[in-house]
C-alpha cells in the first residue's frame, strides 16, 4: 500500500498484542537487545513463520540494527524486540551487539600516534 | 290461529278429503245400523249414530286444522334454522379471514413501518359490510393494529436506545484505542510502559466488543466502518484480538483474499464471537484452531475446539437461539439467552448472508464454520497480511567485498530525488538501477532466495561478522566454518 501514513493505523484490524501475542512482557534472561543491536538471517523464511517473522528474516539478510528494523516494519521497538526475541530463541536470526566504545582506541591515543607519525 | 300462509291453502283440498272420511265411513254405519235394527231401536241408534257422526266430524275438523298448522310452523322453523346457520358460516368466515388473512397483513405491514392508520385504510374491506357483525370485525381489527402499534413503537424506542448508547461507547473506546495507539509509539522504548499499554489495549478491544454487541441487537451495524479492503489474515488477527484468550488461538493457514471494506466488521464481529465461545466453553489448556479456506461461495472460516461438546440439549438451545435471531430478536428474550454471542452471530448472519453452521469436532468439541459470501470476499492487495508485507522493506544492499571500491554512482540525482535517501548512504545507490529491478526485488521476494541454497556455508552477513570481530580483536566464535575461507572469495 502507498499510503503515506502507517500501514496498521487507520487501516488495519490488528492490534500490537496479537502481533507479538506475549503483551510485551519479555521473559528474563534473554539476550537484551538494544537499539544498534544488528540483526542477521541465519535461515532462510520458512512458511511456518508468521508474516512479521517472515518479514524481518527476508530483510535482515544484511545487518540491520534494531531501529532500523522498527521503522521498515512501522511498529514499535518493544513489538519488535518481542518479535526479535521469539526469532533468537527459534534460531532464525543471530543478534550482534555493536562495537563497544570501550573496545576503541580513544582519540587522544589516535591523535597523538597520528602527531607522532607526522613528527617522523 | 293459523297463520294464512299462501301455502297452506295450495295443500287445503288433499287434506279437507281425508278430514270427511271418519264422519262418512261412521255415517255410513249409522245409516246400516239404522236399516238392520228393530222397529223400535231404530229411532235411537239413528239418533245416536247421527250424533257421533257429527261429534267424529267435529273432531277430525280440528285435528285436520291442526295438523296443518303444525305443518306450516315447522316448515317455517326449517326455514328459519337455515337462514341462520348461513349466517353462521359468514360469521365464522369472515373470522376465519381476519385470523388468517387480515391480521397478518395488517401486522406485516405494521412490522414494514407503516402507521396504524394506513394500515386500516389498506385492509381489504369485508364483503358484508353495513352489517353490525362487519363493524364489530373492523373494530377488533382497529383495536389490535393500535396495540400492536404500540408495542412496536416501545421495542422501536428501546433498540434506539440501545442503539445510541452502544454508538456513544464506541465513539469513546475508538477515541481511547487510538490514543492508546499513540501512547505505544510514544513509549515503544520503554518495556515496562509498552507492556502495560498492550494490557490497556487488550481491555479496551474487550469493551468494544461488547458496545458492538449490543449496537448489533439494537439492529444496527456494528463498530466502525472500513473504507479499504482488508486481508483476511489481518480480519481474522483482528477477531482473536478482541477476545479474552488470544494466546490460545492458533491461527493456521488463511486464504489469501481480503473482506470488502462493508463486510470488515461484521466478519471480525461474527468471528470474535465464535472464537470467544470456543475458547470459554473448551478447557484452559487446550488449543483453539482457526483457518480461512476459499471456497466456491466464498470464504469459510473454520473454528474448531476441543472443548465438551454439544449435547442434544446444548444443541437444542443453540438452534433455538439462532432461529430466534432469524426472528429478528427480542430483547426480552436476552435475559433467557445464555450464549449472547449466538445471538449477534446469527442477527449478523441474516444481515450479511453468513451462514453459520456448529457441528460436532473430530478434537471432540465444537466445529464452528463461518461462510463469508463472495460478494464481500476480493482479492487481496498484500498477499499474506498489512502490517508486514505491506511495510518498507529496505532496498536490496550491495554485498561489496572490503576493500574493493564501491560501484560507482551515476545515478545519484535519482537516489537524492527519492527523498528515503537521508544522504549518500552507500546501500542506498543501488535503487537507482531503477523501479523495475527494485519491484523485482522487493514484491516476489521469495523466488530469489530459493536460488540460493548453494550459498548456505557463506551466510549472509558474515563478513561483517568478520570485519566487526576483528575489529574488536576477539577469536572468531560460534559456527565460523565459512570463515575458514578468505573472505574476499565469497560471492558477490
Amino acid at each position: 500500500m502507498s499510503k503515506p501514513e502507517r500501514a496498521w493505523d487507520p487501516g488495519n484490524p490488528d492490534r500490537l498484542y496479537i502481533v507479538t501475542k506475549s503483551c510485551g512482557q519479555a521473559d528474563p534472561g534473554v539476550t537484551r537487545l538494544d537499539l544498534v543491536t544488528l540483526i542477521v538471517a541465519r535461515t532462510e523464511t520458512d512458511p511456518g513463520l508468521q508474516p512479521e517473522h517472515e518479514t524481518i528474516v527476508r530483510m535482515c539478510d544484511y545487518p540491520l540494527s534494531v531501529a532500523e528494523i522498527s521503522a521498515y516494519l512501522t511498529l514499535p521497538v518493544s513489538t519488535v524486540t518481542v518479535l526479535l526475541n521469539d526469532l533468537l530463541a527459534r534460531g532464525h536470526v543471530e543478534a550482534r551487539p555493536p562495537v563497544p566504545v570501550a573496545a576503541l582506541p580513544d582519540v587522544g591515543l589516535l591523535e597523538a600516534v597520528m602527531h607522532g607519525l607526522q613528527n617522523l | 290461529m293459523v297463520g294464512t300462509g299462501s301455502s297452506p291453502h295450495v295443500r287445503r283440498p288433499a287434506s279437507s278429503l281425508i278430514w270427511l272420511v271418519p264422519p262418512v265411513v261412521l255415517a255410513v254405519c249409522t245409516a246400516s245400523a239404522g236399516l238392520l235394527a228393530p222397529g223400535e231401536a231404530r229411532v235411537p241408534v239413528v239418533w245416536c249414530g247421527a250424533a257421533a257422526s257429527v261429534a267424529v266430524a267435529l273432531a277430525s275438523a280440528v285435528a285436520a286444522r291442526r295438523g296443518r298448522v303444525i305443518h306450516a310452523l315447522r316448515r317455517r322453523c326449517d326455514e328459519r334454522e337455515a337462514e341462520l346457520r348461513g349466517l353462521l358460516e359468514r360469521q365464522e368466515a369472515e373470522t376465519r379471514r381476519l385470523a388468517d388473512l387480515l391480521l397478518p397483513a395488517a401486522f406485516k405491514m405494521l412490522q414494514q413501518g407503516a402507521s396504524a392508520d394506513e394500515v386500516l385504510g389498506h385492509v381489504a374491506p369485508s364483503p358484508h359490510a353495513g352489517t353490525p357483525f362487519a363493524a364489530e370485525h373492523r373494530s377488533v381489527l382497529r383495536s389490535v393494529v393500535y396495540a400492536v402499534q404500540a408495542e412496536e413503537g416501545l421495542r422501536d424506542s428501546a433498540h434506539r436506545a440501545f442503539v445510541n448508547i452502544a454508538r456513544r461507547l464506541q465513539a469513546i473506546i475508538h477515541q481511547q484505542a487510538t490514543d492508546l495507539r499513540e501512547m505505544e509509539d510514544r513509549h515503544g522504548n520503554n518495556p515496562e510502559v509498552f507492556s502495560d499499554l498492550l494490557h490497556l489495549d487488550h481491555g479496551t478491544a474487550l469493551i468494544g466488543r461488547l458496545a458492538d454487541s449490543i449496537a448489533v441487537l439494537g439492529g444496527s451495524r456494528p463498530g466502525r466502518q472500513w473504507k479499504n479492503p482488508v486481508p483476511l489474515y489481518n480480519v481474522l488477527r483482528g477477531a482473536m484480538s478482541r477476545i479474552m484468550d488470544y494466546r490460545r488461538v492458533d491461527l493456521h493457514s488463511v486464504a489469501d483474499v481480503a473482506i470488502t471494506g462493508p463486510g470488515v466488521e461484521p466478519v471480525i464481529h461474527a468471528a470474535a464471537e465464535l472464537l470467544d465461545n470456543a475458547t470459554r466453553y473448551s478447557p484452559p489448556e487446550t488449543r483453539v484452531h482457526l483457518t480461512a479456506v476459499e471456497i466456491q461461495s466464498g470464504v469459510a472460516i473454520e473454528i474448531e475446539d476441543a472443548g465438551v461438546g454439544l449435547t442434544d440439549e446444548t444443541r437444542r438451545r443453540t438452534e433455538r437461539v439462532l432461529e430466534l435471531a432469524e426472528r429478528g430478536l427480542d430483547l426480552n428474550d436476552l435475559g433467557e439467552t445464555p450464549r449472547l454471542g449466538l445471538a449477534v452471530v446469527s442477527r449478523l448472519a441474516r444481515n450479511y448472508r453468513f451462514r453459520v453452521s456448529l457441528r460436532p469436532s473430530a478434537y471432540g468439541g465444537v466445529r464452528a464454520v463461518l461462510i463469508v459470501p463472495s460478494e464481500l470476499v476480493t482479492a487481496s492487495a498484500t498477499p499474506g497480511g498489512e502490517i508486514a508485507r505491506a511495510a518498507t522493506l529496505p532496498p536490496p544492499k550491495v554485498r561489496k567485498k572490503p576493500g574493493r571500491p564501491l560501484p560507482d554512482p551515476p545515478q545519484m540525482e535519482h537516489s537524492a530525488a527519492d527523498g528515503h535517501t537521508p544522504g549518500g548512504l552507500p546501500q542506498r545507490r543501488r535503487r537507482a538501477l531503477g523501479l523495475a529491478a527494485r519491484a523485482a526485488a522487493v514484491a516476489p521476494a521469495d523466488p530469489p532466495r530459493r536460488t540460493e541454497p548453494a550459498a548456505q556455508p557463506t551466510q549472509p552477513g558474515i563478513w561483517l561478522a568478520a570485519f566487526t570481530n576483528a575489529l574488536k580483536g576477539d577469536a572468531p566464535v560460534g559456527d565460523r566454518g565459512a570463515l575458514s575461507d578468505d573472505p574476499s572469495d565469497e560471492k558477490e
